[in-house]
């Protein structure tokens, strides 16, 4: 039984958990509180090389916010342990968004990895796409190409496909990808 | 390019540069330095990682990337696939990955033309990776090495190490009998997988118990990491994984390295396994072979399996089925009690032959039937008009003959006056009372035998045959185990004349079993069905005219066979060919009848999996009742515990569909469903809970008020 636990935790097309975190600004945020909007979920640490590619070419933050502009939810969860390297208090994160010029409605500090285990998320970065009925639609790699050294902007972006679906009443047509990257810094 | 190693060394090339990272160090190695045209060198790429840094195998796992080789090579020389080294499962449980601490060397065979000039050859490699420890840090770096081409081949300094690392390279999986099967109907986008297997031929020394599944890497789902041990005796290895699916099909096929032992002296197979999709549902057992070519079978053990197919045998016996022939058995023991012991065990082996050779015959069928490309089924044969209609005529004769209609005589000797044919003492009423109990059995099933049936159609011949004999071995043991041990007959009654009165009796209950077959007839045949009534009457005037008249007259024996036989003939040509057309019966038209039993019954639609799937995603519980109208242990459920006024209500107050599948004409989709479920035949009656995320809840054979009731408790919640 330990086996599957995990692995049932999410799944396409039913509801994604719900979760009450804690941003960078102490803020609470609570998933079914986006209830009637799409929400994007990031697994996020930029000292990850594939993390990394896609904030260094500027391509994250293009679709950020061309989500933004749509209307689109947007949660960074940082699921890296304080005792780790790369992990961010709330000022270096700030700071951070403000160097990067990230765009996101929170930056939930995940360093206890609760939200991170509760997705099983595996990689950053490793997408969850989330419909305004709180249904999860979307699971796993932010494009197809699996390098820490590309142009993302030339890759097939799921996460872009899989909104641009939902905002057309559209089916999303690829659900769920093997997420790529390095492995989330948890907590042991 | 002239490099310092060919200018100093003349002949031989030993320079190599090195590329690297952070916290990586790579270079180029060849195992030899010359080597001649037509040739194949093993190059290696060696990788160092400071302490605590490592790199990804092939299939890295749940992240980083597997390490990539670009080659630049010159015209003549061709670089074949990476051969990789074993390499270790790193933390964290939560997100394994497969890779390499410390050091690696990747293999790959360089081919060379014969047509290469001898000289210098300068090799070069892009080199990229993904080295972590806390963080991750891509690298990447140019490696070179240079071979020179001569007419000898030279070993390298770095051969030794080449080879060293070679040795940890997966070996194919000769000896080795793998097998892979789904252990369980998907749950969402998870699955569970059974990989289990053997040694073949001659063991070199103890095997570690440890023993894992590293799979290649692909897009469409992953084999997770974690592991879980499952006990099988038949297997040197047995062990549970989760597939997660991302997309497409289930996967038919999966490809990966297993591995054996623990530390340095683990071993690893290549193993590329057909994933068999027959396991029965909370069983833990596995189907399919690394071959490819024929589901071979380890299930849970084999004696496992004929146990519970001998326990069914032994059960069916009590089964409404076997009944009528149940009270045969009793008289003929009754009647044998007087005779010599030897006598009567050797009836009750011969009984025993008699039902042998009929599952042996019924095993033939099967084998044949898959064989041919269909599917087989346990009862198939009622599905067949031809076959009704044959038993329904033997049973009316049997009865008839219990009535005294007529005496058989069967290898043309007059066996005991006594009785009819079931109770009689020869050999030849024994053996006959073993095929007619198993040709009565057929449409039964009974606890534990599903589960053994629904093994054995799976399975190749040889076991197929086994595990129908020791169905038959369970049916026929009680009787061989009496006869055998006649002292404990002692609570019947002595032999007397009311056994022809009991005999007599027992006509009745046979009857009854021609008018049931009767009725299976009506369902193929339609009206026409009067026609087999009306043979039935002409077999049975023709039967008292043989008894009365050749059997116990004294004259014109002659004519009253002329008689007989015109009867016989006569009702077959016109009543059986002519009129009923009994070979090429009417075709079932029940697709769109109504299902409902009576106005206040339970509103029964035809099951199709759509018809389930729109349920279940509607957030209604399903019951689902396989069902045929040749299955005795169907109706009787029907009929005591669904079709009852307590389970109708509540059905309807949790909002259920109750959904029928009809298996009376062996419908090749219901089949396909019942072997999903690891079952042969019918019945098979299941409830899809509410929450569909839930696996169904599969009941057992014989149901009762209770079971159905607390099943559907449980599917409301």
């Amino acid at each position: 039984m330990t086996l599957a636990s995990a692995a049932l935790a999410t799944e396409i097309g039913k509801p994604a958990p719900d979760f009450t975190a804690t941003d960078i600004n102490g803020k609470t945020v609570k998933l079914s509180d986006y209830k009637g909007k799409i929400v994007v979920l990031e697994s996020y640490n930029s000292d990850c090389p594939f993390c990394n590619n896609h904030y260094k070419t500027g391509a994250m933050q293009e679709l950020e916010k061309d989500m933004a502009a749509k209307g689109v939810v947007w949660l960074i969860v940082n699921s890296v342990n304080p005792n780790n390297a790369s992990h961010r208090t709330p000022d270096q994160a700030k700071q951070e968004i403000a160097d990067k010029k990230i765009v996101a409605t929170a930056w939930i500090d995940d360093s206890s990895g609760a939200v991170g285990h509760l997705y099983d998320m595996k990689t950053t970065p490793d997408m969850y796409v989330i419909d305004k009925n709180g249904v999860l639609v979307y699971a796993g790699a932010i494009d197809n190409k699996p390098d820490p050294q590309h142009d993302p902007r030339t890759a097939r972006n799921y996460v872009r496909e899989a909104v641009d679906a939902l905002m057309a009443g559209k089916p999303v047509a690829v659900s769920q990808t093997k997420p790529y990257g390095c492995s989330v810094k948890y907590a042991n | 390019m002239p490099r310092i190693g060919t200018i100093l060394g003349g002949l031989f090339c030993l320079a190599a540069i090195t590329a690297s990272a952070a916290h990586t160090q790579a270079r180029l190695i060849l195992s030899a330095d010359t080597a001649r045209p037509g040739d194949t060198v093993l190059a290696g790429v060696d990788l160092k990682m400071e302490p605590g840094w490592h790199t990804y195998w092939k299939n890295p796992g749940e992240a980083g990337m597997a390490t990539k080789i670009e080659w630049q090579l010159p015209p003549g020389v061709t670089a074949g696939e990476i051969q990789w080294p074993l390499p270790e499962k790193l933390p964290p449980a939560e997100v394994t990955t497969y890779g390499y601490d410390d050091e690696v060397v990747l293999l790959v065979p360089l081919k060379l033309a014969a047509d290469l000039k001898p000289g210098p050859l300068d090799l070069k490699a892009k080199v990229s990776w993904l080295e972590c420890k806390e963080a991750c840090i891509p690298g990447s770096g140019s490696v070179e090495a240079t071979l020179n081409i001569g007419d000898q081949i030279k070993a390298s300094a770095d051969a030794a190490l080449i080879e060293s690392w070679q040795g940890k390279v997966p070996k194919s999986a000769e000896n080795w009998s793998t097998r892979a099967g789904w252990e369980k109907p998907a749950s969402g986008d998870t699955r569970p997988i059974i990989i289990a297997g053997s040694y073949v031929g001659a063991m070199a020394g103890e095997w570690s118990d440890k023993f894992d599944f590293f799979p290649d890497a692909n897009d469409n789902f992953e084999i997770q990491a974690a592991i879980e041990k499952v006990s099988d005796t038949n297997s040197l290895f047995c062990f549970r994984k989760i597939v997660k699916k991302y997309s497409g099909d289930w996967p038919k096929e999966i490809s990966g390295v297993i591995v054996a032992g623990t530390g340095n002296s683990r071993i690893g197979f290549e193993v590329k396994l057909t994933v068999s999709d027959q396991a029965p549902a909370g069983e833990t057992v596995l189907l399919g072979s690394n071959t490819g070519e024929t589901p071979v079978p380890l299930l849970q053990p084999l004696w496992r399996m004929l146990l519970y197919a001998f326990i069914g045998g032994l059960i069916l016996n009590i089964m409404p089925c076997v009944l009528p022939v149940i009270a045969l058995k009793i008289l003929s023991f009754v009647g044998e009690s007087r005779s010599d012991p030897r006598h009567v065990r050797k009836l009750g082996l011969v009984y025993a032959l008699g039902v042998l050779v009929s599952f042996a015959a019924l095993a033939a069928i099967v084998i044949g039937v898959k064989a041919a490309g269909h599917r087989a089924g346990w009862g198939m044969q009622f599905s067949s008009p031809v076959f009704v209609v044959c038993l329904t005529t033997l049973v009316t004769l049997v009865a008839l003959n219990l009535f005294g209609v007529f005496e058989v005589t069967l290898g043309g000797r007059a066996l005991d006056a006594a009785g009819g044919l079931a109770s009689k003492h020869g050999a030849a009423g024994a053996f006959f009372n073993g095929v007619l109990a198993t040709a009565l059995a057929t449409p039964c099933t009974a606890p534990f035998l599903s589960i053994a049936l629904g093994f054995a159609f799976a399975q190749k011949a040889l076991v197929i045959l086994l595990m129908f004999l020791a169905v038959g071995v369970g049916l026929a043991t009680p009787y061989v185990v009496l006869s055998w041990n006649p002292a404990w007959l002692k609570f019947l009654p002595k032999p007397g004349a009311w056994m022809e009165k009991f005999k007599i009796a027992m006509g009745f209950p046979m009857l009854a079993t021609a008018v049931w077959l009767f009725n299976l007839a009506a369902g193929s045949y339609g009206k026409s069905v009067l026609w087999l009534g009306i043979f039935l009457v002409l077999i049975a005037f023709a039967a008292w005219i043989f008894g009365e008249f050749v059997q116990r007259g004294r004259t014109r024996k002659g004519v009253a066979l002329a008689i007989v036989l015109i009867l016989v003939i006569g009702g077959y040509a016109f009543a059986l060919e002519n009129q009923l057309n009994w070979r090429t019966p009417i075709t079932a038209s029940d697709a769109t009848g109504l299902l409902k039993e009576s106005p206040d019954g339970i509103a029964w639609q035809r099951w199709s999996p759509e018809a389930v799937a729109k349920a279940r995603g509607e957030g209604r519980p399903v019951i689902v009742d396989f069902t045929a109208d040749w299955c005795l242990t169907c109706q009787v459920n029907k009929k005591t515990s669904i079709e009852i006024s307590s389970v109708r209500a509540k059905l309807k107050s949790m909002n259920a569909v109750a959904l029928l599948g009809d298996y009376t004409h062996f419908p090749e989709n219901i089949t396909a469903e019942l072997n999903r479920f690891s079952r042969a035949g019918v019945p098979l009656v299941m409830v899809y809970p509410k929450n569909s995320d839930a696996n169904p809840i599969v009941l057992p054979e014989i149901l009762t008020p209770g079971i159905v009731l607390e099943a559907l408790d449980r599917a409301a919640r």
